[in-house]
């Protein structure tokens, strides 16, 4: 499991909101958020629906702030219109990070198994540029996705799977 | 009144440090052709401009940030309300126009009037809310207030259905984030 302060640390000097909803997968890394709220230089903000945390990001990008935006998998069925018909269409920098669910940890949960299995082709039909966060060189795959959400001015999303950001 | 009526009177309001998100349609159409350029004109994006302008206000302190939107917009996103009435920024403002229909589509029926606004937002405990028949006579002391009372403020106007025949918006979507991030550079 990645260190999660110094996840936290990453995240502050490269992003200026966080937006999401959660899921178990990012457990530890929201309760720590949670508890160092006072203390953090970023925002962080709640959301209700993971179209919403997409907008509150637009409103981040728009004013030239860097957003991150956390999910299950299962809100990539819920942010189409939110990615094609503004963030997408507008040209807006933002990052996608999105817990993998409905892979063999996930064999009890059937609500996840469908959309774990086409979420990888999803995410290309929907032309989103994905990485997977691996505990080895996170701070280089990290790396890659800001350049390449900064260089092109458009979202990226990072896969995350069980035991990556939580126990 | 009709929307572009109640739009075209917002001029007298604004000021440099004025950012609007009109949602889409004919509110960011008629914003577009009615009111100083450039603002947040979302096409698309239904059920997004509360969640875009909550963004924007909690970022940007020093911005008073106005969302207009129709009641088929905010209905889609609905849940967008309560997230910014926890929040409570001071410098958001929404504007809620309620035709009671989908009217850039063919004024199809919404569900809008399902809703007691003044007790809904009443339950929201918001410091300014307001559910009226905007007329000439008492828009305008409603509108002074709504923007000037420096604290997170909604207005809800029950508006008549009408349009004026304004071209579409000629920007693409990539030129209007380009003119409000270079509105974010200067400072």
């Amino acid at each position: 499991m990645i260190d999660i302060s110094e996840f936290i640390k990453f995240i502050e000097e490269n992003f200026d909101l966080v937006s999401g909803v959660p899921c178990s997968y990012f457990k530890n890394l929201l309760a720590t958020l949670a508890k160092q709220e006072e203390g953090l230089t970023i925002k962080h903000l709640i959301a209700t629906r993971e179209d919403e945390a997409i907008a509150i990001a637009t409103g981040a990008a728009l004013s030239r702030k860097r957003a991150l935006v956390y999910m299950q998998n299962s809100g990539i069925g819920n942010i189409g219109d939110a990615l094609t018909s503004l963030v997408q269409l507008y040209q807006l920098p933002m990052m996608l990070l999105i817990s993998s669910r409905g892979l063999e940890d996930d064999i009890d949960f059937p609500e996840h198994s469908i959309m774990g299995d086409i979420n990888d082709p999803l995410l290309e039909t929907l032309k989103l540029k994905y990485w997977y966060l691996k505990e080895e060189w996170w701070q280089k795959i990290m790396q890659e996705a800001i350049t390449e959400m900064n260089t092109q001015s458009l979202p990226v999303v990072v896969m995350v799977k069980k035991g990556v950001l939580s126990e | 009144m009709r929307g572009y009526e109640v739009i075209a009177c917002l001029k007298d309001y604004l000021t440099e440090d004025d950012l609007l998100v009109s949602s889409n349609g004919n509110i960011s159409r008629e914003v577009y052709h009615l009111l100083t350029k450039p603002q947040v004109y979302l096409r698309g994006s239904m059920g997004l401009p509360v969640g875009v302008g909550l963004g924007l206000a909690v970022m940007n302190s020093d911005k008073r940030v106005t969302v207009i939107t129709g009641d088929g917009n905010l209905l889609m996103g609905f849940g967008s309300l309560i997230t910014t009435a926890f929040y409570r920024p001071k410098n958001l403002r929404i504007l809620i126009l309620d035709n009671t229909q989908y009217y850039t589509t063919g004024g199809q029926k919404t569900v809008s009037t399902a809703i007691n606004y003044n007790k809904f937002f009443e339950s929201l405990n918001i410091e300014y809310f307001k559910s009226l028949i905007p007329t000439e006579m008492n828009l305008k002391p409603v509108l002074s207030e709504f923007f000037d009372i420096g604290l997170l403020s909604i207005l809800h106007l029950t508006i008549e259905e009408g349009k004026q025949d304004l071209a579409n918006i000629p920007w693409h979507p990539t030129q209007i984030s380009m003119e409000i991030q270079k509105k974010f550079l200067k400072e």
